[in-house]
């Protein structure tokens, strides 16, 4: 079609959607909107996931953030009654980091264009590399270390957020309690 | 390596002593177990049997071992302080866990050899201390100084992610030495986006760091947060991330060095302008200690750009972040003893020598130590910082640092003169706990004794 | 090249998304739409790392993502527990109120 393959096409694709619902996460007025456009863009995301040959990622992809972590956003808007805000327009300090950060985006095209041919590229493909088994075994091997310290990091935030969530009970009946 | 093991021990520990009911004998183990951490760190030191861990991914060399003893050192006193702000609270088990896993971070970041280690390190420090920031639960302004420093991390973590991600891009490597051996060789063809990914790298690490023009969350978080934890930001989490600031560049991107070099230059400069003259005008202590840790920030990456090798570098960076901790230590913990019964406002400090002679005196050396002044150990580590900026190339940058290092001493010394000379508004003795006496005496005697026996912490063979 | 797509294309789209994110944190005053913005630019690295990989053929980089995943993570929960803290306190979430900490 038109030159291009049905993988190129499906990039083309993708990427259209994923931009356009990042754009509306950012710009739309209700915070409900704004998660299922995100939910939306990290289908897009793993859709990118899968035309790389990372099957598992993109599982893991959807469980993890359209699974667990958009469902939180949605149940602290729930619980909290957020739905709808009006807010005021920003001031110019922050019209102009964002003028800022637009400038840094620009660095990185810039870097981009000039270089890529550059890159020297030693293995040879293999379709096989995310599959399960292969990214056990990196897991398990080279990055045990890592492996061992997200646990620590997850138990850490799992006690901060108790901590803070928690509502306080009054001094007395903690000491009787304890 | 025992260390990190030990502090993680630790962690779970004091999380299981809710549950089988030991919380009273808690805080002493805690403090055998860091006294345990100190003590093997120093037999490792001497026996160096590995120095790398899981596939090189971590590796307690003599470098990262210093510095994970100043950070053991300066938790230790710490603790002690701390001890009965962790019993006022209700939440003490948690207290614990937290700051020791947040210690374990920045032990990781000491040793880290590969970028994996370098992230999750940051974030298992940083993490925990957003919680500790916001952990007043019923003070907005504590709840704000947690949200902005978690907004503010967590948006520099993307920076860094996003460097992390480029320059493997580039090199197909997250290790530090395959990635500076690869640079080596392929020096001056390296695609474009290498060069992005280690510039975003270095905003990542200025705004962890907190220097100008990334240091805006600083002063704001460092007020609202509780002045203890404040006291532990502004040393373990500066030292640990200096260190994991030096093994990255002056390590990993030493063959690219042209590039930081030059930002460094500007961030410094930068750094200098904005936080000295900002200081003068604070009158709030711990607003003024932020605006004067940022140029402390300013020194320590001073030496980082230096080009007088690797091990003199290094020394001095331990033996400023030595010298800066303490003092800084010292300064937060009065102020936390002052501020009991009254508000951390400048004007608080007005005749503290009526009310208490030990506070004023630790105040003092302490505050002569951060603005530089002789016999204190801050003197000879900002004199080891100007000795080894480049002379030729740089010199309008040591120019600027000693101008600003005057205007710092001049809000340090007024500091000084008003706890001596002016009226306070009352002059009820202020009770200092005996423990709480000998963390400062402790402080005071180590600043003292090295700032006349630098070579204690400089002459330490590193390799 | 993968599968045909030039690895060029992945760093812009890549880019573009984490440039979304970023300009969304400073321009929206909503805290949870500010979270959001930070989860996005996070997972637009995720994007870029996953691509790098397979164009170096080196499954590490995936793994990598799996320990951005749980930092993600990790950071959402924690920054949930302050806004709904902040919530009880103060019944907004807008970034207006909070400014106690300014001179």
């Amino acid at each position: 079609m038109l030159g291009y393959t049905i993988t190129q096409w499906l990039f083309g694709i993708l990427s259209f959607l994923a931009v356009m619902f990042a754009l509306l996460v950012v710009f739309s007025k209700n915070p409900v909107h704004s998660v299922l456009y995100l939910v939306l863009t990290f289908f897009c995301i793993a859709g990118h996931y899968l035309l790389m040959n990372a099957q598992f990622l993109a599982i893991v992809h959807i469980a993890v953030y359209a699974g667990a972590i958009m469902v939180l956003f949605l149940f602290v808007i729930m619980l909290l009654n957020l739905n709808e805000q009006h807010e005021p327009r920003r001031t110019s300090v922050s019209r102009i980091i964002g003028v800022i950060v637009a400038g840094l985006f620009l660095m990185v095209l810039v870097g981009v264009l000039k270089g890529t041919e550059q890159l020297q590229l030693t293995n040879t493909a293999n379709a096989e590399a995310g599959l399960i088994k292969n990214l056990g075994q990196v897991l398990f091997n080279e990055f045990l270390f890592p492996f061992e310290i997200v646990s620590i990091l997850l138990l850490a935030a799992l006690v901060g957020a108790i901590m803070l969530g928690k509502k306080e009970v009054k001094e007395n009946v903690n000491e009787n309690r304890i | 390596m025992n260390g990190l093991i030990i502090i993680c021990g630790l962690g779970l520990l004091a999380m299981i002593s809710e549950i089988f009911k030991f919380r009273s004998v808690l805080f002493p183990l805690v403090l055998t177990g860091l006294l345990a951490a100190l003590a093997l760190n120093v037999w490792e030191w001497n026996n160096p049997m590995h120095i790398s861990y899981f596939e090189n991914m971590i590796g307690f060399d003599r470098s990262a071992l210093a510095f994970s003893t100043v950070i053991l050192a300066i938790a230790l006193l710490w603790f002690v302080l701390a001890q009965d702000y962790f019993k006022s609270g209700q939440h003490l088990v948690d207290h614990y866990a937290l700051v020791l896993f947040a210690l374990a971070g920045a032990l990781m970041l000491t040793g880290c050899k590969n970028m994996t280690t370098l992230f999750l390190g940051i974030e298992t420090l940083s993490i925990p201390m957003y919680v500790l920031a916001a952990s007043k639960k019923n003070d907005l302004k504590s709840n704000e100084a947690g949200f902005k420093y978690l907004i503010m991390g967590s948006f520099a973590s993307g920076f860094l992610l996003f460097g992390i991600a480029l320059v493997y891009g580039a090199t197909a490597s997250f290790d530090f030495e395959e990635i500076k051996a690869y640079i080596a060789v392929f020096q001056g063809e390296l695609p474009g986006f290498f060069y992005v990914g280690v510039i975003f790298i270095l905003i990542a690490m200025a705004f962890k760091i907190a220097v100008a023009p990334f240091h805006f969350w600083a002063p704001d978080v460092y007020e609202g947060s509780p002045v203890l934890i404040t006291g532990l930001m502004s040393t373990v989490v500066k030292t640990a991330a200096f260190a994991a600031f030096m093994r990255l560049f002056m390590m990993c991107f030493s063959n690219v060095s042209e590039l930081w070099v030059t930002l460094l230059a500007v961030i410094v400069a930068l750094s200098l302008a904005v936080s000295n003259f900002t200081a003068v005008m604070q009158t709030n202590t711990k607003r003024m200690l932020a605006y004067s840790s940022i140029s402390h920030a300013a020194f320590m990456l001073m030496i980082i750009m230096s080009d007088k090798g690797e091990t003199a570098s290094v020394n001095s960076l331990i033996y400023y972040s030595l010298a800066y901790s303490l003092a800084s230590l010292s300064a937060f913990a009065v102020i936390y003893l002052v501020s009991k019964n009254g508000s951390e406002d400048i004007t608080e400090l007005n005749g503290l020598h009526k009310r208490n002679r030990l506070l004023t005196i630790t105040l003092t050396i302490a505050l002569l130590s951060l603005a530089g002044i002789p016999v204190t150990a801050g003197f000879f580590a900002k004199y080891f910082v100007l000795s080894q900026i480049p002379s030729d190339t740089l010199l309008w940058l040591t120019i600027l640092a000693i101008i600003s290092s005057t205007i710092a001493a001049f809000y340090y010394l007024k500091i000084v003169g008003s706890m001596f000379f002016a009226d306070s508004y009352t002059k009820e003795p202020i009770v200092v706990q005996k423990s709480h006496a000998f963390v400062l005496i402790v402080c005071v005697v180590l600043l003292l004794l090295f700032g006349m026996v630098p070579g204690l912490i400089t002459e330490l063979a590193l390799y | 090249m993968i599968n045909g797509v030039s690895i060029d294309f992945y760093l812009v789209l890549s880019a573009v998304l984490f440039t979304i994110g970023a300009v969304g944190v400073f321009v929206r005053r909503n805290t949870i739409i500010l979270f959001m913005c930070i989860e996005l630019m996070l997972s637009a690295v995720s994007l870029l790392m996953i691509a790098f990989s397979t164009l170096h053929n080196d499954t590490s980089g995936q793994v990598f993502v799996f320990f951005t995943m749980a930092v993600a993570a990790a950071e959402v929960a924690v920054g949930l527990a302050i806004l709904s803290m902040i919530y009880r306190n103060s019944k907004s979430i807008d970034s207006d109120t909070l400014s106690n900490l300014k001179n």
